[in-house]
């Protein structure tokens, strides 16, 4: 009774606790991917397909004079051509989620008067077939008339050279949080540390499918159809339907396999648009756009850079952590779009992993000459993180305390959890002592102690460095109102269907979009629980479709949420079924529900009359709602077998004046430890021993979460020493292919050894917390022990990201940080 | 992106392939392992009006012993040379081809090609420059060989005419009590070197009778550094005699600064590289065998 039978290697028990949910099941989604079976967007061929290709401008700031098409539309082979000003007049700019000054930004898909970064779509061109589209493009000819670029926030925010007119300033957004009792707190410190400056590098993913649309807006039926890999499409049908003023109801989104997002593919509705007006020019032919590599680096989006600027920590003479005071500055790129929103998710983590209570943050964000930002893996979270975990180590080492001892020292108690903030957040769960010893453990700690002392007898500089990080998983939209008290978002939501197919098939649908996070499998395991039945006799539809009907204004796949919005819904669907296939069954079998058993029997999945060994397969079960109604009783005319469900988290609108509230339902902790030798000839940093410890609570699918942990320690130890988005003085990206921004590959990734604990969340149904960005532990770390061994040199390591070349020019020149002017102790 | 159109012409033999190029003329280009043509037509940087494609002529891929040389077809792959037991005789060879980008460059791409090219970051020219070696040729007006140093003459420039291809890589197998190493430094894998060095030594006992170091991607050519061989000939090697002979690549180098290091960190590259080659040549002379193996970041 159900379409593919078992093929899921015997040996996969359930893990001892006859249950699912937990066991290490291999991912029912790797059979199709691995054999490159998976279906991706621009393996969707459709009749009379269009090809789009966007002219970009090689300026950071430049007014456009004019943009000729002529030449363009003239060759044969070319359907149309649509530039700024077409799209600009037939559509309403992006909504702005920043307030005042900042709603007056006019973004819309395209340069309409002024390109604001290089590689900014400034017209496009939809011909035959990609290679025509190409031959069209270099026909477009644009002028442009070259203005002053910005690319630094601190120069931005002198507002010499202003992107937004309109706005009239480079300031998006400015906000403090202040709490406790900040300048008592300084007065009685034991002692004060002040740090000039520290900088959060601009670095982003490279997911191995780049942004992909196919729009078509067909005029006869008016309505929109998109085919594309845009990882949080219930957002961007926001944007979209107000945008093209188009009823939301009319725009159908559909997703399919995705080569991973990261995060950075949330913000392709600019692209969308583009295909859909396009689409609609041309005649209602379907318009395909597959982002090159290049597009991909120099425009698609990058992580939020960030500076630190004035920061002052207060101690006791314990050295316990009791103030800290800064002033931080964002950069979001040339157009909010998803900011301002970096600006509170920041404070998701406002204390980090630490217990001090009084805090002064000046927030600031500014626009600048280069690629806008989008919510980048560890969005916004993982340069507060790194920040706060640079301050600990540099105040260790100021005062004379170990790196590890100083974390002990100031680390939430493990009995203070459910802890609440200084800002209203309720960290769920953690022990962040225990991790901290398995971490040891893991990496032989007193023996590297050893072996780093005798080696920095020879002159070599090795470095033990811990960092610690939190996961925020599952936030609450509610702290949009934070940067905006307008803003009419707040909770969060995730829809779900669980139903008997007409045959009896289990079918479960998620309003998610995975990227390789195997949601197929984790959802079949739940649902396979609640059934007691076996995973693969469940078939789970992934991939989001908005006439599936299953999702709400938040669902898609992003911020470490699955587990718990994803699963929770998942569940709540697969309970609603359960409950439904009871009363049904109790009626059939005659007999009372608690009688009823759920499993599998020589008919497949059933359920049987503990009583009278009486027993109705889901066939049965699905036979009689569908097509055999007439047998239902009236009490029973409500059972439909399929079951909706929308979870919402238990959210309440954060205090907006207070800045106070909790931002997130639960919170993962990693820590790591690197040991890290920078060779005396070449400089390069050689990672000689890595440990990763994870804590997302309960675990559903441990190979799953092991994979994501190693996914995350790359991706970071990438970010850390190898990935930065780079642009020249005058805005020129300098890393726009693969053998420039030098993304990670395995030659360059150390062993990794993973350890686990797990601390459950009270505030999920089954405990379990999202883990799938991972605080960006690595870059924390790796920060750490290049710091650790470069201390005797008086470096500052003030920089997230650091390589050879920089390491060398630090130690010989003296160009980087410098522990001596930079960072000052003042003991009271 | 997608190239150009172009029209596309596959050659039955060395010979038809010159005499295609000449009626063709100045806007056809020869395609080889295309490692480095193709990118180049997907960014649209080269647009040739004709391709003539070499890969389908026979006899063109070997790798053979003649004559106390090494003799490499034009179109042998730098995973062929990798995987000989042949070219291992002169560890060099090995090195370089090994480290060359990744697999599937390294299936592709071809010695010829590469030296054809002339990239400042090659590797081949480098790694051979510190070897006896000789490019036979073909062109319209028969065959000639050109010695190395006289075929590469600047960057992406050779001897070559327009109309002239690489036929055989020849390589003079060095006498008893050599040994070389080469070594590159890339960021990751598929990335060109931000530097590499490359040393060939002749031993007797500890003494360097002689000595050549190139270095490379630090000027529109392989440099040899001629100091530095000044500085090891007729020397005892020991770590000083190294360490003094490798400080003094530093100002042979010429470096530019890019993603791929500064000038100042290029040059600090360039020492380092060097030292660590001689010290795998002088051990490769004694008859160790040892893998030099490419630093990564």
């Amino acid at each position: 009774m159900f379409a593919e039978a078992p093929n899921i290697v015997a040996e996969e028990k359930k893990n001892g606790s006859g249950r699912w949910v937990g066991a290490s099941l291999p991912r029912k989604e790797e059979d199709r991917l691995l054999r490159g079976r998976g279906k991706f967007v621009d393996d969707i061929k459709l009749r009379e397909m269009t090809y789009l290709r966007f002219v970009r401008s090689p300026y950071a700031h430049a007014r456009i004079v004019s943009v000729d098409t002529s030449a363009a539309e003239a060759l044969p082979g070319v359907v149309c051509t649509i530039t700024g000003k077409e799209v600009a007049a037939q559509t309403q700019p992006f909504i702005e989620i920043a307030p005042d000054h900042a709603q007056k930004i006019r973004d819309f898909p395209m340069a309409v008067e002024k390109a604001r970064y290089q590689g900014e779509p400034v017209a496009a061109v939809v011909a035959e077939s990609p290679s025509l589209a190409d031959d069209a493009a270099e026909l477009v000819q644009v002028e442009y008339e070259p203005l002053e670029p910005v690319v630094d926030s601190e120069q931005a925010l002198l507002d010499k050279s202003i992107l937004h007119e309109e706005a009239g300033t480079n300031r998006i957004w400015t906000g403090i949080w202040e709490f406790g009792d900040v300048e008592k707190a300084f007065q009685e410190a034991a002692y004060v540390v002040n740090i000039d400056r520290m900088h959060f590098h601009r670095f982003s993913s490279t997911p191995l499918e780049t942004n992909v649309v196919i729009g078509q807006w067909d005029p006869k039926e008016d309505r929109i159809h998109y085919w594309c890999n845009n990882s949080f499409p219930a957002f961007a049908i926001q944007f979209l339907a107000a945008h093209l003023a188009v009823h939301i109801d009319r725009i159908r989104v559909q997703t399919s396999d995705i080569g991973g997002s990261f995060g950075i593919k949330i913000t392709s509705y600019p692209q969308m648009s583009v295909c859909a007006l396009a689409s609609k020019k041309a005649g209602g032919r379907p318009v395909k756009w597959v982002e090159t590599r290049s597009e991909h680096m120099i425009s698609s989006a990058h992580g939020n850079e960030r500076t630190f600027r004035d920061t002052r920590v207060a101690l006791d003479k314990n050295g316990e952590i009791t103030a800290i005071a800064s002033r931080h500055i964002d950069d979001c790129g040339a157009y909010p779009r998803y900011e301002p929103l970096g600006c509170v998710i920041y404070s998701q983590v406002f204390c980090g992993t630490y217990r001090f209570k009084n805090a002064r943050i000046e927030f600031t964000q500014t626009v600048s000459n280069k690629c806008p930002v989008g919510p980048n893996r560890g969005y916004s979270r993982m340069q507060h993180l790194w920040f706060l975990e640079r301050i600990v180590d540099i105040c260790a080492h100021e005062i004379g305390i170990a790196p590890d001892e100083m974390r002990l020292r100031n680390y939430i108690r493990t009995e203070e959890f459910p802890y609440t903030t200084p800002n209203g957040c309720v960290y769920d769960s953690g022990n962040y002592p225990k991790m901290l010893e398995v971490a040891k453990g893991l990496i032989g700690w007193d023996d590297w102690k050893k072996k780093q002392a005798d080696a920095r007898k020879q002159g070599r500089m090795i470095g033990i460095g811990i960092g610690t990080t939190l996961d925020s998983g599952t936030n609450n939209f509610g702290q949009s109102q934070i940067v905006n008290p307008n803003a009419p978002f707040s909770g969060n939501s995730q829809g779900a269907n669980c139903k008997l197919d007409i045959y009896g098939e289990v079918v479960v649908a998620v309003g998610s979009c995975p990227q390789g996070q195997g949601h197929e499998t984790v959802s079949a395991q739940v649902v396979a629980d609640v059934l007691n039945i076996h995973p693969d006799m469940i078939t789970v539809r992934t991939g989001f479709d908005t006439e599936r009907n299953v999702h709400t204004g938040m669902s898609g796949t992003y911020a470490s949420q699955f587990v718990v919005s994803g699963l929770s819904a998942v569940h709540g669907a697969a309970q609603k079924l359960k409950a439904e296939m009871k009363r049904l069954a109790a009626s059939v079998l005659e007999t009372k529900e608690d009688d009823l058993e759920f499993g599998v029997g020589q008919q497949g999945p059933e359920i049987k009359a503990k009583s009278t060994g009486k027993s109705i397969n889901y066939w049965g079960l699905a036979n009689i709602v569908n097509v055999n109604s007439a047998v239902l009783t009236p009490e029973l005319q409500d059972v439909t077998l399929n079951c909706r469900y929308i979870w919402r988290a238990n959210f309440k609108v954060p205090d907006k004046a207070k800045k106070y509230g909790n931002l997130t339902l639960t919170y993962s902790s990693q820590l790591h430890i690197a040991v890290i030798e920078v060779d005396r000839d070449t400089f390069v940093p050689k990672i000689l021993d890595y440990v990763a410890v994870d804590d997302c609570g309960v675990v559903i699918n441990p190979r799953i979460v092991e994979g994501q942990v190693y996914g995350a320690a790359a991706h970071g130890i990438g970010a850390a020493l190898m990935e930065t988005c780079a642009y020249d003085a005058v805005g020129n990206m300098l890393t726009s292919t693969f053998s420039d921004y030098t993304p990670i590959t395995a030659v360059n990734i150390p062993n990794i050894r993973y350890g686990h604990i797990s601390t459950p969340s009270p505030f999920t149904y089954s405990g379990a917390k999202g883990m799938g960005e991972g605080g960006a532990a690595p870059i924390h770390t790796i920060s750490a022990a290049l710091q650790d061994a470069l201390f005797a040199q008086g470096i500052f390591i003030n920089n997230s990201f650091n390589n050879a070349d920089s390491i060398f020019r630090s130690l010989k020149y003296r160009e980087g940080g410098q522990l001596a002017e930079q960072v000052r102790l003042e003991k009271r | 992106m997608y190239p150009r159109s172009f029209h596309y012409h596959r050659a039955g033999s060395l010979k038809e392939a010159v005499s295609m190029l000449g009626q063709l003329g100045e806007g056809a280009k020869f395609l080889a392992g295309g490692q480095s043509l193709i990118p180049l037509l997907k960014l649209r940087f080269a647009n040739p009006e004709h391709l003539v494609d070499l890969n389908f002529i026979s006899g063109t891929s070997f790798i053979k012993e003649d004559s106390g040389a090494l003799h490499f077809g034009a179109m042998t792959r730098h995973a062929e040379i990798e995987h000989s037991a042949l070219a291992r005789m002169i560890p060099v060879l090995h090195d370089c081809a090994a480290g060359i980008a990744d697999v599937q460059v390294r299936n592709r791409g071809t010695i010829g090609g590469s030296l054809a090219e002339a990239d400042p970051s090659g590797d081949w020219a480098n790694a051979l420059i510190t070897l006896d070696t000789t490019v036979h040729c073909l062109g319209p007006n028969g065959t000639r060989a050109i010695h190395l140093e006289d075929f590469i003459k600047d960057a992406y420039t050779t001897a070559l005419a327009h109309d002239e291809l690489v036929t055989e890589v020849e390589v003079k197998i060095p006498p008893q009590g050599s040994g070389g190493a080469y070594l590159a430094f890339k960021r990751s894998a598929p990335v060109y070197p931000s530097a590499s060095a490359a040393v060939q030594l002749t031993m007797a006992g500890d003494v360097c009778r002689d000595a050549a170091i190139a270095l490379g991607c630090v000027g529109l050519t392989a440099i040899r550094a001629t100091e530095a061989e000044t500085a090891l000939r007729g020397k005892s090697l020991n770590d000083k005699t190294i360490a003094t002979a490798a400080e003094t690549a530093r100002a042979a180098a010429d470096p530019q600064s890019d993603m791929r290091g500064s000038a100042e960190y290029k040059r600090q590259l360039v020492v380092a590289l060097v030292k660590r080659a001689i010290q795998i040549a002088v051990r490769r002379a004694r008859g160790e065998q040892i893998e030099g193996a490419h630093l990564y970041a």
